[in-house]
């Protein structure tokens, strides 16, 4: 027979467990928004110094990568352009290719993403910075590859971006070539592959091949037009004869993103800040094309150079060697009258 | 009694340390994905030696923590480490909770009861929360499971105590 102390203990805990268990309920049934600025108040207060010290293993993680990228970039560049008057230019160019804060022409906010352990990590990100950054909710989220999201909620440090991959995700687009247009969202289809997007609401007439891209259509104010979404990767399904549903390859990856831009004031056409592989390639060839004709250039000149260093060298040794004219004899003016 | 706040002190000293490590060396590791959750290894570890009260209570604080962070829906990460705590706290009086092997696979499996939770309760379709179950969670409770070992080596001899003797 238990004791009235072990009974007391037993009550106790069954008190407090379903207390916590009620206070998680509450919190599951609240609206969102609740759950939003409960979780702010927690990240910007309680929070604050593991949030602080997690932005700071980001940082310093993300500043190796990009020191180690930097350093590899300089010393293929310094191989390449070795000794070429371009190289300063080249540099340049090099970068503008690789760096997407470059090429948006948009105010932007860099930011680290603080991934989480949990395993709806993917669908929301927290972003190490907020308000204070000039963050706002509804800002549009990129990666270099393409669209991650928009900010869900924003506290004072930090923010939360809703991905694609999460279920109330929704963006207007149209394919790049402009023929098709219409809204994508995540794949909820019990077939097919994981992580993929569909293309909706796409006219029956309107077929899309295989491999197009999707850009985002800058209808409903949120993401500004020309953003990539995905690729075209096949059809899904087709409704009663006048719609097909298109699966997408998604741009950019949330999970694996570690750094993205947030556009806290987007406007007009991103399109050109996002080249495809295919122009990215055929720029970095045309690159190393106009380096190695510099180079070629450049080796012509120097064995001109050294051509004519030759030469004025030869010439220079060719005037040591000739014999100098015989002195002639002073002859004094009383021998020659004799 | 003094022997007994000087243990208490030290497991909080190792608490303080997986939180730091959750923080601050979990970003630099492998994929976040399958990365050692240090919380839930701490978590779990004051668990199996505590009243289910006082492990309810623990886990509704770190299922808090992980909603604030990772708020895709509010209160889901609360009730799923509230419910694995209290479970894990009833479990070692059935177990062997002084085994080691017995510890790590605690671990193991609660952690993946509480992705299964966390997903199931946050609307998860059946094909993303079948990868989930089936790759993920494995591989990360998995992590969490040999991590939680190395601690226990480590600091065995201030882990043999009960927290609630």
């Amino acid at each position: 027979m238990a004791s009235a102390s072990e009974r007391s203990y037993t009550r106790r805990d069954t008190v407090m467990f379903l207390a916590c268990l009620g206070l998680a309920l509450i919190g599951l049934v609240s609206p969102d928004s609740w759950g939003l600025s409960i979780a702010a108040a927690l990240r910007e207060s309680v929070l604050a110094p593991l949030v602080w010290l997690q932005a700071r293993a980001e940082e310093g993680r993300t500043s190796r990568n990009r020191l180690r990228t930097i350093t590899s970039e300089r010393d293929s560049a310094s191989y390449l352009a070795q000794g070429i008057p371009s190289l300063l230019a080249e540099n340049e160019r090099l970068r503008q290719l690789l760096a997407l804060s470059h090429r948006i022409s948009t105010a932007y906010v860099a930011a680290e993403v603080l991934h989480q352990a949990q395993a709806t990590d993917g669908r929301t990100l927290l972003l190490s910075v907020g308000a204070r950054a000039g963050v706002s909710a509804f800002d549009p989220v990129v990666a270099p590859e393409g669209l991650i999201g928009m900010v869900l909620s924003v506290s004072e440090r930090t923010s939360v971006v809703m991905t694609w991959a999460h279920p109330e995700f929704r963006v207007s687009a149209f394919t790049v070539s402009g023929n098709a247009a219409g809204v994508v969202a995540p794949f909820a289809g019990s077939a097919g592959a994981e992580g993929a997007l569909e293309f909706r609401g796409v006219p029956y007439r309107d077929s899309v091949p295989v491999g197009t891209l999707v850009l985002s259509s800058g209808l409903g104010g949120v993401y500004p037009k020309g953003i990539p979404v995905g690729t075209v990767t096949g059809v899904i399904r087709e409704q009663a004869g006048w719609e097909r549903v298109y699966r997408l390859l998604p741009a950019a990856n949330p999970g694996s993103a570690a750094h993205v831009l947030v556009l806290v004031a987007p406007s007009g056409d991103l399109a050109r800040a996002f080249p495809s592989d295919s122009a990215i390639r055929a720029q970095r060839l045309d690159s190393i094309e106009r380096v190695r004709l510099a180079d070629s250039v450049a080796q012509a000149a120097r064995e001109v150079r050294e051509a004519r260093a030759r030469r004025a060298d030869s010439l220079a040794a060719a005037a040591a060697r000739k014999p100098s004219p015989r002195p002639v004899p002073a002859v004094p003016p009383e021998d020659s009258a004799r | 009694m003094i022997h007994a706040r000087a243990s208490r002190l030290q497991l909080a000293g190792v608490f303080l340390l997986l939180v730091v490590l959750h923080f601050y060396i979990r970003p630099r590791l492998w994929g976040p994905r399958v990365s050692p959750d240090f919380l839930f290894v701490g978590l779990m570890l004051y668990a199996m030696r505590s009243g289910p009260g006082a492990a309810a209570l623990a886990g509704f604080l770190v299922g808090l923590t992980a909603d604030a962070l990772t708020p895709a829906r509010f209160g889901a990460g609360a009730l799923a480490h509230t419910v694995v705590a209290y479970l894990a706290s009833w479990g070692r009086a059935v177990f062997f909770a002084d085994n080691l092997l017995v510890n790590a696979a605690f671990v193991a499996v609660g952690l993946w009861v509480r992705d299964l939770l966390v997903l199931a309760v946050s609307g998860t379709g059946d094909r993303p929360l079948l990868a989930e179950l089936a790759v993920y969670s494995p591989l990360q409770a998995l992590t969490s499971a040999l991590f939680a070992l190395l601690v226990l080596v480590v600091f065995r001899e201030w882990f043999s105590i009960r927290l609630d003797a």
